[in-house]
């Protein structure tokens, strides 16, 4: 009786920890063996050749030019986001007319999947027809139309801005959370001794904010660098992989080109840095729990 | 400031972004009530709506055998996922235990990993058992994946549950199991109502699974049949595309705006318990 007791908990938990677990380290296991072998395009694995398949990538102009634009995809996204939503998320945080209304729209591009957001903008960026260029015109701002998706110096920056678009929402949640746990007993102590607004959010907002803002540049980080429907459904990495990242350069060598050994090293470099992230995650939000 | 004059002074600071986020949304409904005839032609409004759209994509742009799968795998991967988490998230919110932290900064971990950097491999596990291209592996997976979540937003709201409950009736003499299902279950309704919700709308969503599990089109997810009406194609039904994008999305996009103040509760309480 007193060993069911203690097993207890542990029964109710190993289901759903055999279940991730199994999800998560089987294809790892698979990952690490195709990595390190030599493998034909149908999967078939022949002989082991250790990091042949990283030293491949090493040497593939694409693949380095790839990594610098999951650089700037990463920074540019997150940093783009970070920098529109504290604004957003003060403002509503603030008593107006129409807030609720307000928050609803801001959190609005959450609710739809990527797909489908991709999608309509490939749709309203098209060059000839699409309802941006139209839209523009009429409003007399251009007189040529923009072949926004079929360069990469325009298509690049419109899916960083459509990656800020649908990373507001989740940023500005997180900020809110963070702005309705500092109590107003705080400022209207300030505001007794004399300071005024910039001074309140300069000693007491954004400090008080600050875990949050760690947090969430944590985890839009995670996200951002692995996101992948975006660039996919606007472009699928083109025209001529100028607008690829890493994941979908990896999803181009394993399911387009069979180069299985070489996804699979990608898989794990990627791997490696998500580990990274999630460890700052982990120390991160430990500390402030602490200084909590 | 009046509060009148900060209203105006926010909704003009504000109107770029609410510009935005509305675009995509009368992109899509425009064009899906455009009559074929002027869908390409570089004009915002439609001579006249033409709600005809709606019915013809269903046949069109394949939307019916789509929902259907749709709607399997997102209703049976939250059941299942459902089935497994709320006993975890029972165990990590009512127990003490040894090991306790390592369960939760587990799940954390496992919260973090794309299925997209796994996905070469889980192929490669569907095709050893012979699952490419079957509903019930997709199934499978994403209820794998959307355990860690699962379990993290229930035990959140599990922890502010009141054990006094739970005691008084174990004074009376029920036994746990007995407590579990008439007191506790009942007030974790809520909790575990909003979780199912955010389940069903990450599988609704989810996208680089099916492209990549699912290879012929009786077997395609909603957002799969719509990225192949429009992936590597010359000429695109747009106004069917968007009329079938309109409806696989306005419904969920309604649910989760009304819901979303209980998704950043719950978010915020698991960050902070």
């Amino acid at each position: 009786m007193q060993l069911g007791r203690l097993s207890q908990p542990y029964l109710l938990i190993l289901p759903s920890f055999l279940m991730a677990a199994f999800i998560v380290l089987w294809p790892l296991g698979e990952l690490v063996q195709i990595a390190t072998h030599e493998v034909n395009r149908f999967g078939q694995l022949r002989d082991f050749t250790g990091l042949a398949n990283f030293a491949v990538l090493a040497s593939d102009a694409d693949f380095l030019a790839t990594i610098l634009r999951t650089l700037i995809w990463t920074v540019g996204v997150v940093g783009g986001t970070l920098i529109v939503s504290l604004p957003v998320a003060l403002i509503l945080n603030d008593d107006f007319y129409g807030r609720s209304v307000a928050r609803v729209i801001v959190m609005l591009p959450w609710a739809v999947s990527l797909t489908m957001t991709a999608i309509v903008w490939r749709w309203a960026l098209s060059g000839e027809n699409g309802m941006m260029n139209s839209g523009l015109a009429d409003l007399g701002l251009i007189h040529t139309n923009i072949q926004w998706l079929a360069q990469a110096e325009t298509a690049f920056p419109v899916q960083i801005a459509i990656g800020i678009l649908v990373s507001i929402p989740f940023t500005v949640t997180i900020f809110l959370g963070g702005l309705s746990s500092i109590s107003d007993e705080l400022y209207d102590a300030a505001a007794i001794e004399g300071a005024g607004r910039l001074a309140q959010f300069r000693f007491i907002t954004l400090p008080l904010l600050k875990p949050f803002v760690n947090i969430a540049l944590v985890l839009n980080t995670i996200y951002v660098f692995n996101s992948f429907p975006i660039i996919w459904a606007m472009t699928q990495g083109g025209p001529a992989n100028s607008t690829d990242i890493m994941v979908t350069y990896l999803y181009k060598l394993a399911f387009r080109w069979g180069k299985l050994g070489e996804a699979s090293a990608v898989s794990l470099l990627m791997f490696a840095v998500l580990i990274t992230f999630t460890l700052v995650y982990l120390r991160i939000s430990q500390r402030d729990e602490a200084e909590a | 400031m009046s509060k009148l004059q900060r209203s105006i002074l926010y909704w003009l600071l504000l109107s770029p972004l609410v510009v935005l986020v509305i675009f995509p949304f009368a992109v899509m409904f425009i064009t899906a009530v455009k009559p074929a005839t002027e869908v390409l032609q570089p004009s915002w409004w439609p001579s006249a709506p033409h709600w005809g759209n709606f019915v013809e994509m269903w046949q069109a742009a394949g939307f019916g055998p789509a929902l259907v799968n749709s709607l399997y795998t997102a209703v049976v991967s939250t059941l299942l996922a459902l089935a497994v988490s709320i006993p975890a998230a029972y165990g990590l919110s009512r127990y003490r235990f040894a090991g306790r932290g390592a369960v939760k900064q587990f799940l954390l971990i496992s919260q973090m990993l794309s299925p997209i950097v796994l996905v070469l491999g889980l192929f490669r596990l569907a095709a050893a058992l012979g699952l490419v291209d079957n509903l019930n592996a997709v199934v499978f997976i994403y209820a794998a994946f959307n355990i860690a979540f699962s379990v993290w937003m229930l035990q959140s709201y599990f922890a502010t549950i009141p054990l006094d409950l739970e005691e008084a009736a174990w004074m009376e003499g029920a036994s746990r199991a007995k407590t579990l299902r008439i007191v506790f279950l009942p007030l974790a309704i809520p909790a575990i109502v909003v979780t199912a919700i955010f389940t069903f709308i990450n599988a609704w969503n989810e996208f680089v699974i099916a492209l990549t599990m699912l290879r012929r089109q009786e077997s395609y997810t909603l957002p799969i049949q719509i990225f192949s009406l429009v992936a590597g194609r010359y000429t695109v039904e747009w106004h069917y595309v968007m009329a079938a994008a309109f409806v696989a999305t306005v419904p969920v996009a309604i649910v989760f705006a009304w819901l979303q103040r209980y998704l950043v509760r719950g978010l915020a309480l698991g960050a902070v318990k």
